[in-house]
């Protein structure tokens, strides 16, 4: 009789696969990773193509730059130089061809979903359609290289959010988990455009997600960290913003910081409200879209041919505000005629974003205020570009109705800490004058628009069914040791489902269960999956509430629920993590989507 | 609950060379005595039923000459072991024709682990040529019930 090491060829596979089993049990055991570990992997992923997605752009619109003026020299100065006819001319044909690449493109995606990425991730299934996406973004790309005034921050989001979505499709990601995986796409595009890991984390966050709950923002932020470390080390890209080192000069200060939070409080919603009339009367225009877009960017032409500052997000001004290149009499014209510019850019409907405009008109309005203060008060106002910089954060506080977000991005854009004080208590002051002044912000109108043509049933009325994960992984009861430790490779799971021809569910083998049998490859030869089968496990049914599914979860250590219909047949499964991610999107809905 | 060494040390059963041409006849010599000796069996003939479904439905032999057919069913109300030994090799399948020392194994439904513990235990002990010798040169049930008593010492 021989018992003991098999040498036959099936003998030392089983060996090896029992070999590499416990090496997976091992490093479960040490290491851990449970689905929101994995998922915090993907965010990784999705930040990382992210910060990809906002280089390529990046460099198209400086390409497109090179062909009227030079990236170098930036959009502002690339204007400057132009003879006033080519001023006029650069912005109207951008916003031509952004019109025709929209046309054109509507013909390609006339069935397609939304691309709204806020909407995809707060109502949506995540799933944010490719070439729409990529239609939005090359209308952009003509919009803001020819020297729209508007932030090309958005389309960079927007690509970063695209990717996300795909990889998550590409995995097979449940809705809430594709929805996350989305939402970490959009941190990584923020983090990437403004070098800002937090700030970006908390944008979605707070704007989007409205809950910084650890399970949502914990992927954020490492999506958002691999975002900026990526622009770190492929651009060696550091601070957005170099500025001077402001501080608190005087107690005396604090005075006019607090009415500066009433001024931006107040400028913000004029400015949100301004953009939305603009794009109205663009609307009852009815242009077509080629020519409504040329039109905005006759407007912004227009402007530029005496001040071309007003060209493009306003990056470069705001630096030059920060740091005492412009005085406040030419500032107070910039100002004026970057709002208007903006509003054309905007209302025309010209792809972009406007966050960077916002901070560019917190900039002015801080840089205006201080100045303003100084003349008739010195000590309480000493550097009036603090003002700016504290207006920054003010202004994008009450447009954004996100204070938490507007200081972290302020802190991380200038890496300023010595005026945090003002700062902080300025944007506060700013949101709350703001919200008592219009209940919208930036972000809310769009996602309160879709939110109202989306039901919203509650998490009693969804059923199981409804977040379901389609065929997982199972076994036959005859199965031997061999096919269930090669399931147990394969597949990330602890429980595998048995089912019998007719796929009814007859239990699940555990993985907790043969783990202290793994070092007997002898065993190995005499074990079915039927041997080891746990009839008692629990299972949610597919028409189940999925507060009651929820029930189902307690006390259990397992990551999933096999669904099975009444008559015994196994549907899917229902992992823990989505339902959990159901919880937190439902207790967001007040903030965001109802807002 | 035994531990898996002390099942082994003390089987419910054990036949010395029953008159069996099959693995199957052993295996309905050993449940007929489970039935019998102990007040575990609450329901012989579903017990049986599935001790022989489970023994055609899949392996229950382990290298040429050792067998440990078993089932989890809810007919029996403990973890029952019985063994027997045929010196001259009964056939339970194609590929295992010769198999002399059988351990026949139940245990209740809702104990799912058990069997894996004593047939872990078991596959550890007959691991050693010496014990399994020793086991087959055995004169009465006595010394055999020894031997394994001894042996189950000398397991993990």
């Amino acid at each position: 009789m021989k018992v003991g090491p098999m040498t036959d060829p099936a003998g030392v596979l089983m060996r090896r696969l029992l070999r590499l089993l416990r090496w997976r049990v091992w490093i479960q055991e040490k290491l851990q990773p449970t689905e929101w570990q994995v998922t915090l992997l993907w965010a990784a992923v999705a930040g990382f193509f992210g910060a990809l997605a906002s280089i390529l752009f990046t460099a198209l619109t400086e390409d497109i730059y090179d062909w009227f003026g030079s990236r170098s020299l930036g959009i502002v100065d690339s204007m400057a130089r132009l003879p006033w006819w080519a001023r006029l001319a650069v912005p109207t044909l951008g916003g031509a061809l952004a019109g025709t690449v929209l046309t054109f493109g509507q013909r390609l995606t006339r069935r397609q979903s939304s691309t709204d990425y806020m909407e995809a991730i707060v109502i949506g299934t995540g799933r944010l359609p490719v070439r729409a996406s990529l239609v939005k973004t090359g209308a952009a790309l003509f919009s803001i290289g020819s020297g729209g005034s508007i932030g090309r921050e958005g389309p960079m989001v927007q690509l970063a959010a695209v990717l996300a979505s795909l990889v998550g499709r590409w995995r097979k990601f449940t809705p809430p988990q594709l929805r996350l995986l989305v939402a970490c796409g959009a941190a990584a595009g923020i983090a990437s455009a403004y070098h800002a890991p937090i700030g970006g984390s908390f944008f979605v966050a707070e704007i989007v997600l409205g809950t910084i709950a650890m399970e949502s923002l914990g992927p954020l932020v490492v999506s958002a960290v691999v975002a900026t470390l990526t622009i770190r080390v492929l651009t060696a890209a550091n601070v957005l913003y170099k500025v001077p080192a402001f501080e608190l000069k005087s107690p005396w200060e604090m005075g006019p910081y607090i009415l500066l939070g009433f001024v931006a409080g107040g400028l913000a919603p004029m400015f949100l409200i301004s953009l939305k009339r603009a794009e109205q009367f663009f609307v009852s225009l009815k242009l077509p879209i080629i020519a409504r877009l040329a039109l905005g960017g006759l407007a912004v032409g227009a402007i530029a041919i005496n001040v071309p500052q007003v060209c493009g997000n306003g990056y470069s001004v705001v630096v030059d505000v920060l740091n005492g290149g412009l005085v406040w009499q030419v500032m107070m014209g910039i100002f004026a005629c970057k709002w208007l510019a903006t509003m054309a850019s905007f209302g025309s409907g010209a792809p972009g974003g406007v966050f960077t405009p916002s901070l560019f008109m917190g900039a002015g309005a801080g840089l205006l205020f201080g100045t303003a203060v100084q003349h008739v008060w010195p000590v309480a106002a000493q550097d009036p570009r603090a003002f700016a910089l504290v207006g920054m954060g003010a202004f994008l506080s009450a447009a954004s109705h996100a204070p938490v977000m507007a200081v972290i991005m302020i802190f991380e854009m200038t890496l300023s800490y010595d005026i945090i004080l003002p700062l902080l208590l300025c944007s506060v002051i700013a949101y709350y004058t703001s919200k008592s002044l219009e209940g919208d912000s930036l972000y809310s109108e769009a996602l309160k628009r879709k939110a109202a043509t989306v039901p919203d049933p509650a998490l009693s009325e969804q059923r199981v069914a409804d977040m379901m994960r389609a065929n997982p992984p199972v076994v036959a009861p005859g199965a031997r040791f061999a096919e269930i430790a090669r399931m147990f490779l394969n597949v990330r799971v602890n429980n595998l489902y048995v089912v019998d021809e007719a796929g009814k569910f007859l239990g699940v083998v555990s993985l907790h269960d043969i783990k202290p049998y793994l070092g007997e490859p002898d065993l190995a030869e005499l074990v079915i999956a039927r041997d080891i089968l746990r009839e008692d496990f629990p299972r949610a049914a597919p028409d189940q509430p999925l507060t009651e599914a929820l029930a189902g979860f307690l006390g259990l250590t397992a990551e999933r629920l096999p669904v099975v219909e009444r008559d015994g047949t196994l549907r899917g499964s229902l992992a823990k993590s989505d339902l959990l991610l159901a919880l937190i999107e439902k207790q967001k809905k007040p903030v965001a989507a109802r807002a | 609950m035994l531990s898996p060494t002390e099942y082994i040390a003390d089987p419910d059963v054990v036949l010395l060379d029953p008159p069996a041409r099959s693995g199957e006849d052993v295996v309905r010599a050993l449940h007929a005595r489970l039935v019998w000796g102990t007040d575990a069996v609450t329901d012989p003939p579903r017990f049986l039923q599935e001790l022989l479904d489970r023994m055609h439905g899949g392996p229950v032999c382990l290298a040429d000459e050792l067998a440990l057919p078993h089932a989890r069913s809810a007919a029996v109300k403990r973890l029952v072991l019985g063994v027997a030994r045929a010196r001259d090799g009964v056939a339970f399948d194609a590929q295992h024709t010769a198999v002399k020392l059988v351990f026949l194994i139940g245990t209740p439904r809702e104990s799912v682990t058990e069997y894996l513990r004593v047939a872990a235990a078991l596959t550890r002990l007959l691991r050693a040529s010496a014990a399994r010798k020793a086991l087959m040169a055995a004169k009465d049930e006595a010394e055999f019930r020894a031997l394994l008593s001894a042996g189950a010492a000398t397991v993990r």
